[in-house]
């Protein structure tokens, strides 16, 4: 307990110190922090203009689609705020030897990495998904019920940690490879397909977006509990796995570190 | 009881040799071709509190290794290190709140953040106690000359200024041991005075013991009152630097003056050797385990029109410099 | 002429060591390759989807978009990619400084690296992802020589417009701190109104002409729309001519700006 709370109140202070740096660059931090709004608008703007000529796809409104597109931008968003910094393990840290300084302290070097920057553009996705889950919830009457808020707020942490323990997982690999980059790219990258109603693709593409890379765990069925459509024990699968994934991403982080004592690189 | 303890200690890194490409990333991840290179090689030394050692070898020579695992960051593949009575590598969060670190060029402040920020964050993470914390910086800002400092950030800094803020930085938790890698390298003579000063200050004031690996003379004669040479992952010296030219001087040169200009076809006595061979000056080196001074001298005036001599005693700096530049390696062996 | 040789000699030397650049970020290639992939396949069901509940949506059927969309995607990864960060970087750093004194000009230098590198990317990254776009979606390519004459002409004249804006655009690093938001911006503005996620004559018409004033669908909805039969052969000379007076303008442009933003720097000394 004491340690939860020495680790809370050395994050809030990474946090506040990261923030002073940005305000020194005002103009910057705008920016960044809308940057990915105009990605964002981009997509979002595609869906609006093709569904405003056909009432629905495979079954699913405007309304809806931005649902599930919003759920799954949310839980990216706090991996890309929280945890963005796991990209940059092999070539910010390891390569150039600043890894070391992790390990002379006497901190957590996993807490030490995610609290070394705190990513301000993860904001822009943060409020596009929340704009989106907000309008979502006006537009298709579902109530503000205590019940739906939590689930709400359950489903993104849950997604949010499925989004980081993947990161985690392939940028461990930087441990052992030169560029672990790619690898994390490759997978992430595959999220793109859970933008958008995972039924409108073949059989495998849905099974493997919700067993193999489970992002759809992330935004597909918690959006489809949300609007009523029964989807079974599905709707509450994001949490286990996401604790499951968290768990192996952390073994695989520490036998990674365990190497990285043999070698130092 | 020491504070440092090193037995019998070894490192060998298992290198996959990796062709370019992603055909030879697959080849090294299902064929691998690896070779041994044994960094450190049956190590044994032990250090006491409130020494501070000299750590010193070219490149290459296992200095940095032997560092890493003092600290805990590397894994010995054989052997034990025992720093403050742990295990650094399996004890490394309860180690690291007693030892402070310098990696050289590599600093532990946060580039952005102005130094009283990067400080204010360290001292959070070590847990130093807010009063001794003021007490502290009040104390370090006088003897590094800081108060200007304080407000700049990292970025912004000069070389010597930067490294002022690293030392700061590094003994601000008040560790019982303190790894220094080339503190002074690249800084002017002031402000290497300066850091030396602080060292000693800090060692003599809280029997800190100073681990320092270095290029520089100067830190070795002013701070050093062990030395530990290490070649090829084995440690070659390990005592006071006064006897360093007693174990390692055993070249010594002679500078003759000739009268005339022609010196050639002389015969020179065995374990001797022609350095330089100028108009009227004749440099000779010779072994003082093979032949003497005056043996060298004598042969030389029978031959030639000797006007004048010189012995040149070998001086520490000269030893140091065939340290870092490998020659030491070559004489050893003999 | 022979100066002309020398040109050639100073600038295709530049152009290879752009490619040999390339070249060694091989993994990355097939990462890159994998997510157009995946892009190319999210696209198809979606427009599948879209398709399953109507004939034409703004008049155009399921075939024509299909195709417009799978050779969009193709060409996406060279309009996509800006050379924002590097210009940017370069007069962040203070490199630009270095280019000045080199006894070849600036910019033609950088658009022949750009250029290179492109084409290169073009043909290392488009045959195979055109290859599984015709196996996989049945992607349909003319067989008239002169839509592929008109095409290529168009891409290129396309893509160097699109050269000048990011150079006049990155331009603007001179005077904010970090190159990163404008590429950002650039990126997604580009992703729409370059016609790269549907077809710009999809758009409702306020925004078809908001998307006219923009230099993106120039580099390419335009090839794009010849090369599918959008645009009909006889109407590709005037596309080209739009292309050729956005060039001109943009191309003044670029200079007179880079020219007045450059020399604030001077003046002020970095």
């Amino acid at each position: 307990m004491r340690k939860l709370k020495r680790y809370a109140s050395l994050y809030w202070l990474f946090l506040l110190q990261r923030f002073k740096v940005l305000m020194e660059y005002r103009v910057n931090f705008l920016i960044g922090a809308s940057s990915t709004i105009f990605i964002q608008a981009a997509s979002l703007m595609t869906v609006w203009v093709v569904m405003g000529q056909v009432p629905s796809l495979n079954g699913w409104t405007i309304d809806e689609i931005f649902m599930i597109y919003g759920l799954l931008t949310l839980a990216k968003s706090i991996n890309h705020m929280f945890a963005d910094n796991l990209w940059t393990l092999g070539h910010e840290y390891i390569r150039p030897g600043g890894f070391d300084r992790f390990l002379v302290r006497p901190i957590n070097p996993l807490f030490h990495l995610l609290a070394d920057r705190f990513c301000h553009d993860g904001i822009g996705n943060f409020l596009v998904g929340l704009v989106l889950v907000m309008r979502g919830f006006e537009n298709l009457s579902i109530p503000w019920s205590l019940g739906n808020i939590a689930y709400l707020v359950l489903a993104v942490l849950a997604g949010g940690s499925i989004f980081i323990a993947l990161n985690l997982i392939t940028c461990v690999t930087s441990f052992w490879i030169m560029n672990s980059v790619p690898v994390t790219l490759a997978v992430f990258q595959t999220h793109e397909f859970t933008k958008y109603p995972l039924n409108i693709y073949g059989k495998m593409i849905g099974v493997a977006m919700t067993w193999l890379i489970p992002y759809g765990l992330a935004s597909y069925y918690p959006a489809s509990y949300l609007l009523g459509r029964d989807v079974g024990y599905m709707a509450w699968a994001m949490v286990p796995v996401a604790a499951v994934l968290l768990a192996a991403g952390y073994r695989f982080w520490l036998f990674g570190l365990k190497h990285y004592g043999g070698t130092g690189s | 009881m020491p504070i440092i303890e090193v037995d019998d200690l070894s490192k060998v890194f298992r290198l996959n040799q990796k062709e370019p490409g992603l055909r030879g990333a697959f080849k090294a991840l299902f064929k691998p071709n690896y070779t041994d290179k044994v960094a450190v090689d049956h190590l044994s030394f032990s250090v006491d509190p409130g020494e501070i050692v000299g750590y010193i070898g070219v490149n290459g020579a296992g200095k940095s290794t032997t560092i890493k695992m003092l600290t805990g960051i590397l894994a010995p593949s054989g052997g034990a290190v025992r720093v403050l009575g742990r295990d650094p590598h399996s004890q490394r969060v309860a180690n690291a709140r007693d030892i402070g670190v310098v990696f050289g060029q590599r600093t532990q402040l946060w580039w952005d953040l102005a130094l009283i920020e990067s400080l204010n964050l360290i001292a959070k993470i070590y847990e130093v106690e807010p009063a001794r914390y003021k007490q502290l910086l009040d104390q370090f800002s006088e003897t590094l000359e800081l108060d200007e400092l304080l407000k700049v950030p990292v970025r912004q800094m000069s070389l010597g200024q930067k490294m002022r803020a690293e030392l700061a930085a590094t003994l601000i938790h008040e560790p019982k041991v303190v790894y220094l890698d080339e503190p002074t390298i690249g800084l002017d003579v002031m402000v290497k005075e300066r850091i030396r000063e602080f060292i000693k200050q800090q060692n003599r004031e809280k029997q800190t013991t100073v681990i320092l690996t270095t290029h520089d003379l100067g830190d070795i004669e002013e701070l050093c009152q062990r030395v530990i040479i290490i070649d090829a992952g084995k440690v070659i010296y390990d005592g006071p630097i006064s006897t360093i030219k007693d174990r390692f001087g055993k070249y010594r040169t002679i500078t003759f003056e000739t009268g005339s200009a022609s010196t050639a076809g002389l015969a020179l006595p065995d374990g001797t050797e022609l350095v330089a061979n100028e108009p009227r000056k004749l440099v000779v080196r010779f072994d003082r385990t093979r032949t003497t001074a005056s043996q060298v001298a004598g042969a030389l005036m029978e031959q030639a029109d000797v006007v004048d001599f010189s012995l040149a005693e070998p001086d520490l700096e000269s030893i140091i410099k065939q340290i870092y530049s490998g020659a030491l390696r070559e004489e050893v062996a003999v | 002429m022979r100066s002309l040789r020398r040109y050639w000699r100073v600038y295709s030397a530049f152009a290879a060591n752009a490619v040999k650049l390339m070249m060694a970020y091989s993994v990355w290639f097939w990462v890159e390759l994998l997510g157009q992939i995946f892009m190319l396949i999210i696209f198809v069901y979606f427009w599948k989807a879209v398709y399953a509940n109507t004939e034409t949506v703004s008049g155009m059927r399921a075939a024509e978009t299909l195709n417009y969309i799978l050779i969009a995607q193709i060409v996406a990864p060279l309009v996509r990619w800006s050379l924002i960060l590097d210009i940017g970087g370069a007069i962040r750093q203070g490199t630009v400084a270095i280019e000045f004194t080199r006894p070849v000009d600036f910019q033609a230098r950088w658009y022949v690296e750009w250029t290179s590198q492109m084409l290169f990317q073009a043909i290392r990254l488009a045959l195979p992802l055109g290859a599984v776009a015709m196996i996989c979606f049945g992607l349909r390519l003319p067989a008239d020589p002169a839509v592929w004459g008109y095409f290529i002409v168009s891409f290129l004249l396309g893509n160097a417009v699109l050269f000048c804006f990011d150079w006049a655009f990155a331009c603007l690093a001179f005077y904010t701190t970090e190159a990163w938001g404008l590429h950002i911006l650039r990126e997604g503005v580009a992703a729409f109104f370059s016609g790269a996620l549907l077809p710009l004559q999809m758009l409702p018409g306020w925004l078809q002409k908001g998307a006219a004033f923009l230099p993106f669908g120039q580099a390419l909805n335009a090839p794009v729309s010849i090369l599918t039969g959008i645009t009909p052969v006889s109407q590709a000379p005037a596309v080209i001519g739009t292309q050729l007076i956005w060039l001109v303008g943009l191309f003044l442009f670029s200079r007179f700006f880079f020219g007045v933003a450059s020399r604030k720097v001077t003046v002020q000394g970095g």
